[in-house]
Formats: structure tokens, sequence, C-alpha cells
């Protein structure tokens, strides 16, 4: 596209005077008259002028661009980075609420632990209650089987005694009786009399011997119920 | 040089740098860029079927996935061309090179694909060398790596 002189002359001035040069597109679009080197040389000189101002700015738009890119890839990463900080945390916090639920059930079994403890505790006392009831039942038990030997025992020794003062007190009649009738009758009294004389010493030493073990052997028994 | 170029692209530092390059290549005279293809649409809806001719652009280049818009580039160059009279140049300019999806731009009707990097230049201008060819229909789908 040609322009006018006037134009021309314009855009000169103000390139001279304020150093003021066309740029972009339209710069594509003028023409130099032929002949006019002026113009031509003030178009050339605005057309390097603009593309070196495009290649700094594509530059500099370039590293933008970069730095955006990077930045962007940052934030992905930041993104990331956070998901798994959440995913991590997430898993810290069921982490959490699975050692919650497991002191829960800990406490649980502590709970029904002690419990049972208690419940064995209380257990064993009554065992032991109930223990100490046998053995004191046995003791009872025992006692009356003692006092039952020692009935059956006393009374058989008594009967013993009973008998043998009968035996004794028999002989000693019968003897005696025997001994009345040679007297009375005048029969030969010498055997009878040393007989009676000798049976009556036995029997009366006899009786003492038997009412003397008698005695001491309930003597010893009351000393062992004395020392239990 | 192209005449008028459309960029569809959700990332509006993207914007800059596509409008630089081009400005430095020389490759077109005026660039729209837009960050979404639902203002696309918009767009080309009321380009087509009245003024089919005169504003809208004489290439387009769509981003794959335009965040924040109700549907991607694949579906734009679908509606561009199957809709809107399919009267541009269009192709998608993305960091993807899924292979799956390239076939789906190309059964769509895209005709390039370009693998937007850093160092997006010299696709630009191997495709600048290549863009008669798909102005007149006449070149092939084309991946620039």
């Amino acid at each position: 596209m040609k322009i006018s002189k006037e134009a021309r002359d314009v855009l000169l001035k103000v390139a001279k005077e304020k150093r003021i040069y066309v740029e972009g597109n339209f710069l594509k679009l003028l023409e130099a008259d032929e002949g006019d080197s002026e113009f031509q040389k003030y178009l050339d000189k605005c057309k390097e002028k603009d593309v070196t101002t495009r290649r700094k700015r594509l530059e500099i738009t370039k590293k933008v661009q970069e730095q955006n890119k990077e930045l962007e890839s940052a934030a992905k990463e930041n993104i990331r980075v956070n998901k798994q900080l959440e995913k991590a945390l997430a898993e810290a916090n069921t982490s959490l609420n699975d050692a919650k639920t497991a002191k829960k059930i800990a406490e649980s079994a502590k709970s029904d632990m002690e419990s049972a403890l208690e419940e064995t505790r209380l257990a064993k006392e009554e065992a032991d209650i109930l223990r100490i009831k046998a053995e004191q039942a046995k003791e009872i038990a025992e006692t009356d089987l003692s006092i039952l030997q020692k009935k059956t025992q006393t009374e058989l020794m008594g009967n013993i005694v009973k008998v043998a003062l009968w035996v004794i007190m028999g002989v000693g009649v019968i003897t005696t009786g025997l001994y009345v009738f040679v007297l009375l009758y005048g029969h030969d009294s010498k055997i009878i009399e040393s007989t009676w004389s000798n049976l009556f010493g036995i029997l009366l030493t006899n009786s003492f011997s038997i009412i003397g073990t008698i005695m001491g052997v309930k003597h010893a028994t009351a000393t062992q119920n004395d020392k239990k | 040089m192209i005449d008028t170029l459309m960029l569809i692209d959700d990332e509006n530092l993207f914007h800059l740098v596509f409008e630089d390059a081009c400005s430095l290549l020389d490759m077109a005279l005026s660039i729209e860029a837009l960050d979404s293809s639902d203002e696309a649409d918009r767009l080309f809806k009321k380009w087509f079927p009245n003024d089919p001719d005169h504003e809208r652009p004489e290439c387009v280049f769509v981003d794959l996935n335009i965040i924040g818009s109700s549907f991607d580039g694949i579906e734009m160059i679908r509606k561009v061309n199957y809709e809107y009279g399919n009267g541009v140049v269009i192709g998608i300019i993305s960091s993807s090179e899924d292979e799956e999806e390239i076939e789906k731009a190309k059964k769509v009707g895209a005709q390039f694909w370009i693998i937007k990097s850093d160092d997006i230049e010299p696709r630009l201008e191997e495709f600048k060398e290549d863009y008669d060819g798909y102005k007149n229909r006449t070149a092939p789908f084309k991946v620039y790596r």
C-alpha cells in the first residue's frame, strides 16, 4: 500500500523528532515509491525495530509460558502431594479409629477379665468357706465318731467291768458259800480255806488291776484330747 | 502471506507467542485469537450463510482440548467443514501427538496437525511453505512434528 506525500512526511517527521516508528502488521502493508530511498530506509528501520521488539516479546512470552508450565506442574505436584497427605491422614484417622476400637475391645476384655477374676475370687472364697465348712463337718464327724468310739469303748469297758465284777463276785460268793458250807457241816476245811484265801486275794488283786487299767486308759484319753 | 488467520486456544499466553511468531515469519497480516470454541462457533454461525466470504478468516488453527468450552477442536473442525460451508483452511494446533485423535481430526476434514511446543517457529515456517497447497486443496493431510 502506498501512502500520500503528506502522510509520508508526517511519519518521517515523527520518527526524526520523537523517535516513534510504525509497528505491527500495518507496517507490512506500507510500500515506498520507486526511488524514494529515504522512506524505504524508514520502512526498513521500522521493520527492523518491529522484528526486534517482536522477537524480544516472543522470548519473554516463551519464558513466561515456560514458567507457567513449571508453575502448573508444581501445582499439579502440590495437588498430588496434598492428595497423598489427605490419603495418609485418612489412613492415620482410620488407624486411630481402629486403635480406639481395639482399645475399647481391650478395655472391655480387661473389664471382663477383672469381672472374671472377681468371680473367681468370690468362687474361691465360697470354695474356701465350703472347704472350711467341710473341714468343720469332717471334724464334727470325726469328733462324733471318736465320741461314738469312746462311748462304745466305755460301754464295752463297762460291760467288761460288769462281767468281770460279776465273775469276781460270783467266784467270791461261790467260794465263800462253799467255805461256809464246809464250816457249818464240819467237813475238812483246810483245802477250801486256803483256796478261798488265795482266790479272794487273787480276785481282789485282779479287781484292782482292772480298775487301775481302766482309770489309766481314761486318763490317757483325756490327756490326748487336751493336747488336740 | 495469509490474509486473515484465526487461532482458537484456551491458553492466552500462547496467543501472544503465536501472534509474534506469525509476525516474525510474515505469515499473516491479521490474526484473531479466541479462547473458546463456543465464541468461534457463534462467529461462524453469524458469517454463514449471509456473509460467507468476507469476514470469515482464511485459515483457522484450533487447539485440541479447549478448556472451558462446550466442545473440543475436532468437533469445531467438523462444524466448520460440515455446517458452516467448508471455506477455510483448518487444522489442529496441539501439544498432543495422540494418533487416535489425529485420525479423528483427519476424518472430520482437518488439513494439518501442528505439534505445539516451545519452538513453534520452524513448524509454522514449514506450514507457511505448504500453505498454498492447503488453500488449493491439493496438499495432503500432514502432521508437523
